[in-house]
Protein backbone atom coordinates (compact mmCIF):
# COMPACT_ATOMS: atom_id res chain seq x y z
CA UNK A 1 0.00 0.00 0.00
CA UNK A 2 2.44 2.62 1.02
CA UNK A 3 4.88 0.98 -1.41
CA UNK A 4 2.46 1.95 -4.30
CA UNK A 5 1.73 5.94 -2.64
CA UNK A 6 5.72 6.57 -2.85
CA UNK A 7 6.09 4.82 -6.37
CA UNK A 8 3.27 6.41 -7.83
CA UNK A 9 4.32 9.80 -6.07
CA UNK A 10 7.92 9.09 -8.32
CA UNK A 11 6.31 8.59 -10.86
CA UNK A 12 4.14 11.26 -10.79
CA UNK A 13 6.40 13.98 -9.56
CA UNK A 14 8.45 12.83 -13.16
CA UNK A 15 5.09 13.72 -15.22
CA UNK A 16 4.74 16.64 -13.16
CA UNK A 17 7.81 18.02 -14.51
CA UNK A 18 6.83 17.78 -17.95
CA UNK A 19 3.66 19.83 -17.18
CA UNK A 20 5.76 22.57 -14.97
CA UNK A 21 7.44 23.13 -18.00
CA UNK A 22 4.33 23.43 -20.26
CA UNK A 23 2.84 25.40 -17.86
CA UNK A 24 6.16 27.58 -17.50
CA UNK A 25 6.33 28.48 -21.12
CA UNK A 26 2.52 29.22 -20.87
CA UNK A 27 2.84 31.70 -17.63
CA UNK A 28 5.05 33.53 -19.29
CA UNK A 29 3.10 34.34 -22.83
CA UNK A 30 0.46 34.94 -21.10
CA UNK A 31 2.51 37.18 -18.52
CA UNK A 32 3.78 39.49 -20.71
CA UNK A 33 0.81 39.20 -23.71
CA UNK A 34 -1.61 38.72 -21.42
CA UNK A 35 -2.94 35.99 -23.86
CA UNK A 36 -3.41 32.67 -24.14
CA UNK A 37 -1.54 31.10 -27.03
CA UNK A 38 -3.68 27.84 -28.03
CA UNK A 39 -1.22 27.06 -30.93
CA UNK A 40 1.37 26.21 -27.75
CA UNK A 41 1.32 22.50 -28.09
CA UNK A 42 1.34 22.29 -31.43
CA UNK A 43 4.48 24.38 -32.14
CA UNK A 44 6.29 22.46 -29.47
CA UNK A 45 4.81 18.94 -31.82
CA UNK A 46 6.40 20.91 -35.07
CA UNK A 47 9.47 21.12 -33.01
CA UNK A 48 9.19 17.06 -32.31
CA UNK A 49 8.01 16.25 -35.68
CA UNK A 50 11.12 17.72 -37.12
CA UNK A 51 13.29 15.66 -35.26
CA UNK A 52 11.47 12.83 -36.47
CA UNK A 53 12.09 13.72 -39.91
CA UNK A 54 15.42 14.26 -39.10
CA UNK A 55 15.65 11.13 -37.27
CA UNK A 56 14.64 9.39 -40.09
CA UNK A 57 16.58 10.80 -43.04
CA UNK A 58 20.03 11.21 -41.15
CA UNK A 59 19.69 8.92 -37.98
CA UNK A 60 21.01 12.21 -35.45
CA UNK A 61 22.10 11.35 -32.32
CA UNK A 62 19.89 12.24 -29.24
CA UNK A 63 21.60 15.55 -28.30
CA UNK A 64 21.26 16.97 -32.04
CA UNK A 65 17.72 15.61 -31.79
CA UNK A 66 16.60 17.74 -28.75
CA UNK A 67 18.58 20.73 -30.71
CA UNK A 68 16.22 20.06 -33.59
CA UNK A 69 13.24 19.98 -31.67
CA UNK A 70 13.78 23.10 -29.51
CA UNK A 71 14.82 24.89 -32.61
CA UNK A 72 11.58 23.72 -34.45
CA UNK A 73 9.65 25.14 -31.82
CA UNK A 74 11.24 28.58 -31.38
CA UNK A 75 10.46 28.61 -35.38
CA UNK A 76 6.96 27.76 -35.19
CA UNK A 77 6.48 29.93 -32.19
CA UNK A 78 8.11 32.77 -34.40
CA UNK A 79 5.31 32.06 -37.09
CA UNK A 80 2.84 32.38 -34.45
CA UNK A 81 3.98 35.35 -32.50
CA UNK A 82 4.08 37.30 -35.90
CA UNK A 83 0.69 36.29 -37.25
CA UNK A 84 -1.21 36.20 -33.98
CA UNK A 85 0.09 38.22 -30.98
CA UNK A 86 2.00 41.03 -33.17
CA UNK A 87 -1.04 42.23 -34.49
CA UNK A 88 -3.18 41.87 -31.88
CA UNK A 89 -0.93 44.01 -29.09
CA UNK A 90 -3.35 46.23 -28.52
CA UNK A 91 -6.57 44.93 -29.64
CA UNK A 92 -8.48 41.54 -28.90
CA UNK A 93 -7.61 38.91 -26.83
CA UNK A 94 -10.41 36.86 -27.98
CA UNK A 95 -9.07 37.74 -31.87
CA UNK A 96 -5.59 36.26 -31.24
CA UNK A 97 -6.49 33.60 -28.84
CA UNK A 98 -8.66 32.21 -31.85
CA UNK A 99 -5.79 32.96 -34.82
CA UNK A 100 -3.50 30.68 -32.45
CA UNK A 101 -6.37 28.25 -33.09
CA UNK A 102 -6.00 28.65 -36.58
CA UNK A 103 -2.67 28.02 -36.70
CA UNK A 104 -3.33 24.93 -34.73
CA UNK A 105 -4.94 23.42 -37.06
CA UNK A 106 -2.20 23.77 -39.64
CA UNK A 107 0.05 22.34 -37.77
CA UNK A 108 -1.84 19.47 -37.16
CA UNK A 109 -2.60 19.21 -41.04
CA UNK A 110 1.21 19.47 -41.49
CA UNK A 111 2.22 17.06 -39.50
CA UNK A 112 -0.28 14.24 -40.79
CA UNK A 113 1.16 15.52 -44.64
CA UNK A 114 4.90 14.88 -43.64
CA UNK A 115 4.29 12.25 -41.11
CA UNK A 116 0.70 10.56 -42.17
CA UNK A 117 0.74 7.66 -40.28
CA UNK A 118 -1.07 7.86 -36.80
CA UNK A 119 2.07 6.86 -34.77
CA UNK A 120 5.82 7.15 -34.91
CA UNK A 121 8.77 5.60 -33.16
CA UNK A 122 11.15 8.29 -31.67
CA UNK A 123 14.65 7.31 -29.93
CA UNK A 124 14.47 6.77 -26.43
CA UNK A 125 16.40 8.56 -23.68
CA UNK A 126 16.80 5.28 -22.37
CA UNK A 127 16.25 2.08 -23.16
CA UNK A 128 17.04 -1.27 -20.40
CA UNK A 129 15.88 -1.80 -17.10
CA UNK A 130 15.05 1.02 -14.66
CA UNK A 131 17.24 1.84 -11.69
CA UNK A 132 16.27 -0.03 -8.82
CA UNK A 133 16.25 0.88 -5.20
CA UNK A 134 15.07 -1.38 -2.32
CA UNK A 135 11.58 -1.58 -3.80
CA UNK A 136 10.99 1.31 -5.35
CA UNK A 137 11.91 1.74 -9.22
CA UNK A 138 13.23 4.67 -11.25
CA UNK A 139 12.73 4.77 -14.72
CA UNK A 140 15.94 6.85 -16.02
CA UNK A 141 14.53 9.13 -18.21
CA UNK A 142 12.23 10.58 -15.62
CA UNK A 143 15.09 10.92 -13.41
CA UNK A 144 16.75 12.96 -16.67
CA UNK A 145 13.37 14.85 -16.79
CA UNK A 146 13.43 15.69 -12.86
CA UNK A 147 17.07 17.02 -13.48
CA UNK A 148 16.34 18.97 -16.45
CA UNK A 149 13.25 20.90 -14.85
CA UNK A 150 14.95 21.63 -11.67
CA UNK A 151 18.01 22.83 -14.31
CA UNK A 152 15.36 24.91 -16.77
CA UNK A 153 13.89 26.33 -13.39
CA UNK A 154 16.98 27.40 -11.99
CA UNK A 155 18.11 29.38 -15.04
CA UNK A 156 14.88 30.44 -15.26
CA UNK A 157 15.06 31.70 -12.11
CA UNK A 158 18.26 33.57 -12.47
CA UNK A 159 17.40 34.94 -15.99
CA UNK A 160 14.29 36.79 -14.30
CA UNK A 161 15.61 37.57 -11.14
CA UNK A 162 19.29 38.25 -11.51
CA UNK A 163 19.62 39.40 -15.27
CA UNK A 164 18.90 42.75 -17.09
CA UNK A 165 16.59 41.27 -19.13
CA UNK A 166 14.83 39.69 -16.35
CA UNK A 167 13.72 42.90 -15.13
CA UNK A 168 12.76 43.94 -18.17
CA UNK A 169 10.59 41.28 -18.54
CA UNK A 170 8.99 41.45 -14.90
CA UNK A 171 8.53 45.68 -15.49
CA UNK A 172 6.49 44.52 -18.70
CA UNK A 173 4.88 41.77 -16.59
CA UNK A 174 4.46 44.72 -14.10
CA UNK A 175 2.93 47.38 -15.82
CA UNK A 176 3.78 47.40 -19.67
CA UNK A 177 3.02 51.55 -19.70
CA UNK A 178 5.61 52.48 -17.06
CA UNK A 179 7.99 49.74 -18.75
CA UNK A 180 7.86 51.81 -22.05
CA UNK A 181 8.43 54.90 -20.59
CA UNK A 182 11.00 53.56 -18.42
CA UNK A 183 12.58 53.03 -21.93
CA UNK A 184 12.56 49.86 -22.32
CA UNK A 185 11.88 48.78 -25.98
CA UNK A 186 8.31 46.35 -25.06
CA UNK A 187 8.02 44.93 -28.52
CA UNK A 188 11.34 43.26 -28.38
CA UNK A 189 10.88 42.04 -25.18
CA UNK A 190 7.58 40.45 -25.69
CA UNK A 191 9.72 38.63 -29.07
CA UNK A 192 12.19 37.70 -26.75
CA UNK A 193 10.14 36.05 -23.98
CA UNK A 194 8.13 34.24 -26.26
CA UNK A 195 10.96 32.57 -28.29
CA UNK A 196 12.17 31.81 -24.50
CA UNK A 197 9.05 30.36 -23.71
CA UNK A 198 8.80 28.06 -27.28
CA UNK A 199 12.51 26.69 -26.35
CA UNK A 200 10.91 25.80 -22.72
CA UNK A 201 8.29 24.32 -24.81
CA UNK A 202 10.68 22.49 -27.52
CA UNK A 203 12.83 21.02 -24.02
CA UNK A 204 9.32 20.03 -22.97
CA UNK A 205 8.50 18.31 -25.74
CA UNK A 206 11.57 16.75 -26.81
CA UNK A 207 11.74 15.03 -22.93
CA UNK A 208 8.35 13.42 -23.18
CA UNK A 209 8.59 12.09 -26.76
CA UNK A 210 11.67 10.54 -25.90
CA UNK A 211 10.76 9.15 -22.92
CA UNK A 212 7.67 7.37 -24.62
CA UNK A 213 9.58 6.67 -27.29
CA UNK A 214 6.77 7.50 -30.19
CA UNK A 215 5.26 10.20 -31.19
CA UNK A 216 1.34 10.63 -32.63
CA UNK A 217 -0.28 13.98 -33.66
CA UNK A 218 -2.41 14.21 -30.42
CA UNK A 219 0.96 15.97 -28.95
CA UNK A 220 -0.06 19.16 -30.12
CA UNK A 221 -3.41 19.09 -28.21
CA UNK A 222 -2.47 17.03 -25.29
CA UNK A 223 0.71 19.69 -24.57
CA UNK A 224 -1.62 22.94 -24.98
CA UNK A 225 -4.22 21.08 -22.55
CA UNK A 226 -2.07 20.00 -20.01
CA UNK A 227 -0.07 23.17 -19.65
CA UNK A 228 -3.08 25.14 -19.74
CA UNK A 229 -4.71 22.91 -16.84
CA UNK A 230 -1.50 23.07 -15.49
CA UNK A 231 -1.02 27.13 -15.46
CA UNK A 232 -4.59 27.46 -14.07
CA UNK A 233 -4.28 24.98 -11.15
CA UNK A 234 -1.48 27.22 -10.10
CA UNK A 235 -2.73 30.70 -10.52
CA UNK A 236 -3.07 32.22 -13.98
CA UNK A 237 -0.55 34.59 -14.51
CA UNK A 238 2.53 33.44 -11.54
CA UNK A 239 5.50 31.37 -12.39
CA UNK A 240 6.04 29.74 -9.15
CA UNK A 241 2.30 28.94 -9.51
CA UNK A 242 2.77 27.19 -12.92
CA UNK A 243 5.84 24.93 -11.51
CA UNK A 244 3.67 23.92 -8.08
CA UNK A 245 0.40 23.35 -10.25
CA UNK A 246 2.20 20.87 -12.79
CA UNK A 247 3.48 19.02 -10.08
CA UNK A 248 0.20 19.01 -8.67
CA UNK A 249 -1.38 18.21 -11.95
CA UNK A 250 1.41 15.13 -12.30
CA UNK A 251 0.65 13.59 -8.85
CA UNK A 252 -2.99 14.28 -8.91
CA UNK A 253 -3.22 11.97 -12.26
CA UNK A 254 -0.61 9.59 -11.42
CA UNK A 255 -2.86 8.56 -8.00
CA UNK A 256 -6.28 8.90 -9.65
CA UNK A 257 -5.28 7.04 -12.28
CA UNK A 258 -3.73 4.10 -9.94
CA UNK A 259 -7.15 3.89 -8.24
CA UNK A 260 -9.29 5.21 -10.35
CA UNK A 261 -8.31 4.22 -13.94
CA UNK A 262 -7.69 6.58 -16.44
CA UNK A 263 -10.84 7.94 -17.45
CA UNK A 264 -11.53 8.66 -13.89
CA UNK A 265 -7.98 10.76 -13.86
CA UNK A 266 -8.93 12.83 -16.39
CA UNK A 267 -12.31 13.62 -15.02
CA UNK A 268 -10.98 14.33 -11.55
CA UNK A 269 -8.13 17.15 -12.82
CA UNK A 270 -11.10 18.80 -14.36
CA UNK A 271 -13.50 18.74 -11.54
CA UNK A 272 -10.46 20.16 -9.50
CA UNK A 273 -10.00 23.09 -11.99
CA UNK A 274 -13.63 23.61 -12.02
CA UNK A 275 -14.29 23.51 -8.76
CA UNK A 276 -11.46 25.95 -7.89
CA UNK A 277 -12.64 28.49 -10.54
CA UNK A 278 -16.39 28.43 -9.31
CA UNK A 279 -15.15 28.86 -6.20
CA UNK A 280 -12.53 31.55 -7.22
CA UNK A 281 -10.42 30.48 -4.53
CA UNK A 282 -7.61 33.65 -4.11
CA UNK A 283 -4.88 32.77 -5.78
CA UNK A 284 -6.98 31.48 -8.49
CA UNK A 285 -8.63 34.89 -9.89
CA UNK A 286 -6.00 37.71 -8.35
CA UNK A 287 -4.56 37.82 -11.69
CA UNK A 288 -7.00 37.34 -13.63
CA UNK A 289 -7.56 39.87 -16.17
CA UNK A 290 -8.32 39.00 -19.77
CA UNK B 1 -29.15 17.60 -55.96
CA UNK B 2 -27.54 14.93 -54.94
CA UNK B 3 -26.95 13.56 -51.39
CA UNK B 4 -23.55 14.73 -51.16
CA UNK B 5 -24.58 18.45 -51.52
CA UNK B 6 -27.87 18.26 -49.27
CA UNK B 7 -25.41 16.52 -46.53
CA UNK B 8 -23.15 19.24 -46.97
CA UNK B 9 -26.05 21.84 -46.68
CA UNK B 10 -27.67 19.79 -43.72
CA UNK B 11 -24.04 20.11 -41.87
CA UNK B 12 -24.01 23.86 -42.37
CA UNK B 13 -27.40 24.15 -40.97
CA UNK B 14 -27.12 21.59 -38.14
CA UNK B 15 -23.42 23.70 -36.99
CA UNK B 16 -24.61 26.87 -37.19
CA UNK B 17 -27.28 26.62 -34.43
CA UNK B 18 -23.92 25.39 -32.29
CA UNK B 19 -22.04 28.59 -33.88
CA UNK B 20 -24.83 30.86 -32.84
CA UNK B 21 -24.54 29.63 -29.05
CA UNK B 22 -21.21 30.93 -29.33
CA UNK B 23 -22.11 33.54 -31.22
CA UNK B 24 -24.63 34.72 -28.07
CA UNK B 25 -21.87 34.48 -25.37
CA UNK B 26 -19.40 36.19 -26.80
CA UNK B 27 -21.87 39.29 -27.74
CA UNK B 28 -22.67 38.85 -23.98
CA UNK B 29 -18.69 39.31 -23.62
CA UNK B 30 -17.93 35.88 -22.39
CA UNK B 31 -15.53 33.50 -24.83
CA UNK B 32 -16.64 29.38 -23.99
CA UNK B 33 -14.71 26.80 -25.20
CA UNK B 34 -17.51 24.64 -23.75
CA UNK B 35 -20.46 24.48 -26.41
CA UNK B 36 -19.64 21.33 -27.45
CA UNK B 37 -20.79 20.02 -24.40
CA UNK B 38 -24.44 21.03 -24.59
CA UNK B 39 -23.98 20.39 -28.47
CA UNK B 40 -23.82 16.84 -26.80
CA UNK B 41 -26.12 16.60 -24.18
CA UNK B 42 -28.56 17.64 -26.79
CA UNK B 43 -27.48 14.72 -29.38
CA UNK B 44 -27.66 11.97 -26.48
CA UNK B 45 -30.50 13.17 -25.22
CA UNK B 46 -32.86 13.56 -28.24
CA UNK B 47 -31.05 10.44 -29.81
CA UNK B 48 -32.11 8.16 -26.53
CA UNK B 49 -35.71 9.50 -26.24
CA UNK B 50 -36.60 8.97 -29.81
CA UNK B 51 -34.41 5.71 -30.66
CA UNK B 52 -35.03 4.38 -26.67
CA UNK B 53 -38.30 5.80 -25.70
CA UNK B 54 -39.78 6.17 -28.98
CA UNK B 55 -41.03 9.74 -28.54
CA UNK B 56 -41.61 11.91 -31.75
CA UNK B 57 -38.79 14.55 -33.09
CA UNK B 58 -40.28 17.48 -32.09
CA UNK B 59 -40.44 16.27 -28.62
CA UNK B 60 -37.94 15.00 -27.94
CA UNK B 61 -36.04 18.46 -29.52
CA UNK B 62 -37.33 20.37 -27.07
CA UNK B 63 -37.40 18.14 -24.39
CA UNK B 64 -33.30 18.42 -25.29
CA UNK B 65 -32.98 21.79 -25.72
CA UNK B 66 -34.46 22.41 -21.78
CA UNK B 67 -32.03 19.87 -20.25
CA UNK B 68 -28.79 21.75 -22.79
CA UNK B 69 -30.54 25.56 -21.55
CA UNK B 70 -30.29 23.73 -17.75
CA UNK B 71 -27.00 22.17 -17.71
CA UNK B 72 -24.91 25.09 -19.06
CA UNK B 73 -27.42 27.32 -16.99
CA UNK B 74 -26.00 24.94 -13.86
CA UNK B 75 -22.24 25.68 -15.51
CA UNK B 76 -23.21 29.39 -15.71
CA UNK B 77 -24.30 29.86 -12.04
CA UNK B 78 -20.87 29.60 -10.15
CA UNK B 79 -18.71 30.46 -13.05
CA UNK B 80 -20.30 33.39 -14.99
CA UNK B 81 -19.11 36.05 -12.58
CA UNK B 82 -15.63 34.89 -13.80
CA UNK B 83 -13.72 36.92 -16.89
CA UNK B 84 -12.00 35.87 -19.97
CA UNK B 85 -9.57 33.42 -19.89
CA UNK B 86 -10.77 32.05 -16.60
CA UNK B 87 -14.17 31.85 -17.47
CA UNK B 88 -13.07 30.14 -20.72
CA UNK B 89 -11.02 27.75 -18.88
CA UNK B 90 -13.42 26.49 -16.76
CA UNK B 91 -16.43 25.90 -19.58
CA UNK B 92 -13.82 23.72 -21.26
CA UNK B 93 -13.27 21.86 -18.48
CA UNK B 94 -17.12 21.72 -17.23
CA UNK B 95 -17.40 20.32 -21.25
CA UNK B 96 -14.39 17.80 -21.20
CA UNK B 97 -16.44 16.68 -17.80
CA UNK B 98 -19.46 15.83 -20.27
CA UNK B 99 -17.20 14.70 -22.54
CA UNK B 100 -16.28 11.83 -20.27
CA UNK B 101 -19.08 11.18 -18.48
CA UNK B 102 -20.43 10.65 -22.33
CA UNK B 103 -17.70 7.68 -22.38
CA UNK B 104 -18.48 6.47 -18.87
CA UNK B 105 -22.16 6.61 -19.61
CA UNK B 106 -23.95 3.30 -20.46
CA UNK B 107 -27.51 3.24 -21.08
CA UNK B 108 -28.57 -0.21 -22.87
CA UNK B 109 -32.17 -0.57 -23.24
CA UNK B 110 -33.89 -3.92 -25.64
CA UNK B 111 -35.67 -2.28 -28.58
CA UNK B 112 -36.56 -4.86 -31.27
CA UNK B 113 -35.08 -7.91 -30.04
CA UNK B 114 -31.60 -5.92 -29.76
CA UNK B 115 -29.82 -3.77 -27.26
CA UNK B 116 -29.50 -0.04 -28.20
CA UNK B 117 -28.43 3.02 -26.27
CA UNK B 118 -25.40 4.65 -25.12
CA UNK B 119 -22.37 1.93 -24.86
CA UNK B 120 -19.81 4.49 -23.81
CA UNK B 121 -16.78 4.82 -25.69
CA UNK B 122 -18.36 2.52 -28.56
CA UNK B 123 -20.95 5.15 -29.03
CA UNK B 124 -24.76 5.37 -29.28
CA UNK B 125 -25.71 3.32 -32.65
CA UNK B 126 -28.75 3.65 -34.50
CA UNK B 127 -30.69 6.94 -34.30
CA UNK B 128 -33.04 6.08 -36.88
CA UNK B 129 -36.20 8.22 -36.23
CA UNK B 130 -36.06 10.27 -39.48
CA UNK B 131 -35.69 6.96 -41.51
CA UNK B 132 -38.29 5.06 -39.75
CA UNK B 133 -40.76 8.05 -40.95
CA UNK B 134 -39.91 8.12 -44.38
CA UNK B 135 -38.25 11.81 -44.03
CA UNK B 136 -35.84 12.45 -47.24
CA UNK B 137 -32.85 13.71 -46.78
CA UNK B 138 -34.29 17.09 -48.84
CA UNK B 139 -37.06 17.26 -46.28
CA UNK B 140 -34.84 16.90 -43.41
CA UNK B 141 -32.38 19.79 -44.94
CA UNK B 142 -35.85 21.81 -45.18
CA UNK B 143 -36.52 21.16 -41.56
CA UNK B 144 -33.14 22.12 -40.30
CA UNK B 145 -33.27 24.86 -42.34
CA UNK B 146 -36.75 26.11 -41.34
CA UNK B 147 -35.21 25.54 -37.66
CA UNK B 148 -32.58 27.84 -38.93
CA UNK B 149 -34.65 30.49 -39.98
CA UNK B 150 -36.85 30.68 -37.04
CA UNK B 151 -33.93 30.74 -34.41
CA UNK B 152 -32.50 33.53 -36.61
CA UNK B 153 -35.39 35.66 -36.81
CA UNK B 154 -35.85 35.57 -33.33
CA UNK B 155 -32.30 36.42 -33.08
CA UNK B 156 -32.33 39.68 -35.18
CA UNK B 157 -35.81 40.38 -33.62
CA UNK B 158 -34.37 40.70 -30.13
CA UNK B 159 -30.87 42.20 -31.34
CA UNK B 160 -33.23 45.55 -32.26
CA UNK B 161 -35.03 45.58 -29.25
CA UNK B 162 -34.50 46.60 -25.74
CA UNK B 163 -33.06 43.20 -24.63
CA UNK B 164 -30.07 43.07 -27.56
CA UNK B 165 -29.28 46.64 -26.71
CA UNK B 166 -28.95 45.66 -22.67
CA UNK B 167 -26.68 42.09 -24.57
CA UNK B 168 -24.33 44.33 -26.05
CA UNK B 169 -23.95 46.66 -23.21
CA UNK B 170 -23.59 43.75 -20.90
CA UNK B 171 -20.94 42.54 -23.46
CA UNK B 172 -18.70 45.79 -23.98
CA UNK B 173 -18.83 46.98 -20.89
CA UNK B 174 -20.39 45.32 -17.58
CA UNK B 175 -20.18 47.98 -15.09
CA UNK B 176 -21.55 50.75 -17.27
CA UNK B 177 -24.20 48.61 -18.26
CA UNK B 178 -25.04 47.99 -14.40
CA UNK B 179 -24.83 51.91 -13.89
CA UNK B 180 -27.71 51.88 -15.94
CA UNK B 181 -29.61 49.63 -14.17
CA UNK B 182 -29.05 46.83 -16.51
CA UNK B 183 -28.91 43.23 -14.15
CA UNK B 184 -25.92 41.71 -15.70
CA UNK B 185 -25.99 38.98 -14.03
CA UNK B 186 -29.49 37.97 -15.10
CA UNK B 187 -28.97 38.48 -18.24
CA UNK B 188 -25.67 36.83 -18.65
CA UNK B 189 -27.55 33.64 -16.96
CA UNK B 190 -30.42 34.40 -19.85
CA UNK B 191 -27.38 34.04 -22.14
CA UNK B 192 -26.21 30.77 -21.00
CA UNK B 193 -29.83 29.24 -20.69
CA UNK B 194 -30.01 30.69 -24.24
CA UNK B 195 -27.29 29.10 -25.33
CA UNK B 196 -27.54 25.73 -24.27
CA UNK B 197 -31.08 25.23 -25.47
CA UNK B 198 -29.60 26.22 -28.86
CA UNK B 199 -26.39 24.05 -29.09
CA UNK B 200 -28.47 21.34 -27.78
CA UNK B 201 -30.89 21.99 -30.65
CA UNK B 202 -28.45 21.06 -33.20
CA UNK B 203 -27.00 18.52 -31.27
CA UNK B 204 -30.59 17.01 -31.84
CA UNK B 205 -30.74 17.56 -35.22
CA UNK B 206 -26.95 16.36 -35.87
CA UNK B 207 -27.92 13.11 -33.54
CA UNK B 208 -30.85 12.38 -36.12
CA UNK B 209 -28.61 13.11 -39.57
CA UNK B 210 -25.81 11.12 -38.44
CA UNK B 211 -27.71 8.15 -37.02
CA UNK B 212 -24.58 7.48 -34.89
CA UNK B 213 -22.70 9.32 -32.24
CA UNK B 214 -20.07 8.92 -29.91
CA UNK B 215 -18.15 11.37 -26.94
CA UNK B 216 -14.79 12.00 -29.46
CA UNK B 217 -17.48 13.69 -31.84
CA UNK B 218 -18.11 16.76 -28.76
CA UNK B 219 -14.14 17.30 -27.50
CA UNK B 220 -12.38 20.55 -27.55
CA UNK B 221 -12.07 20.67 -31.19
CA UNK B 222 -15.97 21.25 -32.25
CA UNK B 223 -15.96 23.70 -29.16
CA UNK B 224 -13.22 26.05 -30.34
CA UNK B 225 -14.18 25.55 -34.00
CA UNK B 226 -18.17 26.87 -33.09
CA UNK B 227 -16.05 30.04 -31.32
CA UNK B 228 -13.64 30.34 -34.80
CA UNK B 229 -16.89 30.06 -37.05
CA UNK B 230 -18.85 33.32 -34.63
CA UNK B 231 -15.80 35.17 -34.83
CA UNK B 232 -15.08 34.89 -38.43
CA UNK B 233 -18.21 35.29 -39.79
CA UNK B 234 -18.68 38.22 -37.22
CA UNK B 235 -19.99 39.63 -34.16
CA UNK B 236 -22.31 42.50 -35.59
CA UNK B 237 -25.54 40.73 -36.83
CA UNK B 238 -26.15 36.54 -35.92
CA UNK B 239 -26.37 36.26 -39.75
CA UNK B 240 -22.48 36.23 -38.73
CA UNK B 241 -21.79 32.82 -37.38
CA UNK B 242 -23.80 31.28 -40.33
CA UNK B 243 -21.02 32.93 -42.59
CA UNK B 244 -18.35 31.31 -40.54
CA UNK B 245 -19.95 27.77 -40.80
CA UNK B 246 -20.87 28.32 -44.32
CA UNK B 247 -17.09 29.06 -45.29
CA UNK B 248 -15.08 26.44 -43.48
CA UNK B 249 -17.67 23.37 -44.65
CA UNK B 250 -19.29 24.61 -47.43
CA UNK B 251 -16.17 26.17 -49.64
CA UNK B 252 -13.38 24.16 -48.09
CA UNK B 253 -14.65 20.62 -46.74
CA UNK B 254 -16.64 20.27 -49.46
CA UNK B 255 -14.65 21.32 -52.10
CA UNK B 256 -11.77 19.38 -53.55
CA UNK B 257 -9.60 22.18 -54.26
CA UNK B 258 -7.84 22.44 -51.29
CA UNK B 259 -7.80 18.44 -50.88
CA UNK B 260 -5.21 17.58 -47.52
CA UNK B 261 -4.21 20.99 -47.49
CA UNK B 262 -7.68 22.20 -46.47
CA UNK B 263 -6.46 23.24 -42.56
CA UNK B 264 -3.59 24.42 -44.05
CA UNK B 265 -5.54 27.09 -45.81
CA UNK B 266 -8.41 27.96 -44.00
CA UNK B 267 -6.28 28.64 -40.91
CA UNK B 268 -3.97 30.70 -42.72
CA UNK B 269 -6.54 32.86 -44.05
CA UNK B 270 -8.30 32.83 -40.53
CA UNK B 271 -5.08 34.12 -38.62
CA UNK B 272 -4.75 36.77 -41.94
CA UNK B 273 -8.40 37.89 -41.29
CA UNK B 274 -8.68 38.35 -38.08
CA UNK B 275 -5.34 40.84 -38.42
CA UNK B 276 -7.54 43.20 -40.56
CA UNK B 277 -11.00 42.33 -39.08
CA UNK B 278 -10.49 41.30 -35.25
CA UNK B 279 -14.69 41.19 -34.97
CA UNK B 280 -15.25 39.49 -38.16
CA UNK B 281 -16.14 40.04 -41.43
CA UNK B 282 -19.48 41.13 -40.29
CA UNK B 283 -18.69 43.24 -37.75
CA UNK B 284 -20.85 46.17 -35.73
CA UNK B 285 -19.36 49.02 -38.20
CA UNK B 286 -19.88 46.68 -41.05
CA UNK B 287 -23.16 45.98 -39.96
CA UNK B 288 -24.18 49.54 -39.77
CA UNK B 289 -22.57 50.63 -42.89
CA UNK B 290 -24.82 47.87 -44.83
CA UNK B 291 -28.04 48.97 -43.00
CA UNK B 292 -27.61 52.98 -43.84
CA UNK B 293 -27.04 51.70 -47.73
CA UNK B 294 -30.14 49.12 -47.70
CA UNK B 295 -32.75 51.51 -45.51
Amino acid sequence: MLADLVQNSLDGLAAGAAYALLALGFTLIFGVLRRANLSYGPAIMFGCYAAALTHQHFGAGLFMLALVTIAGAVLAGAYVERLCFAPHREGSAIAAMVASFALWMQFEELAALVLPGHLYAFPMLHEGAPLALGAFTFRIDALVLLAVAILVCASLWWMLYRSRFGLAVRAVIEQPTAASLAGINVPRVLVRVFALASAIGGVAGYLVVASNGQITPMLGMWATLKGLLAMMLGGLGSLPGAVLGGLALGLIEAHSQWYLGPQMRDLIAYLLLFVLLAARVPWMTSRSAS
Amino acid sequence: MDDFALGVLTNIGLFSFLALSAYLLLVAGEMSFGQQAFFGIGAYAGGMLTALYGWPLPLAALAAMALGGLAQLLVGLPTLRLRGLTFAMATLAAAEMFRILFELFHWRVERGGELAGPDGTQGFRGIRWIFEHGIEPADYLLLVYALLAAVLALLLWMERSRLGAALRGVGLDPELAASVGIDVRRVKLGVAAAAGALAALGGVLFAHHNTYVEPRNFDIMLGVHSLAYALIGGLGTALGPLLGVALDIGLLESTQYFHGYRMIVFGGLVAVLLVFRPRGLLDERMVTWIRQRFS
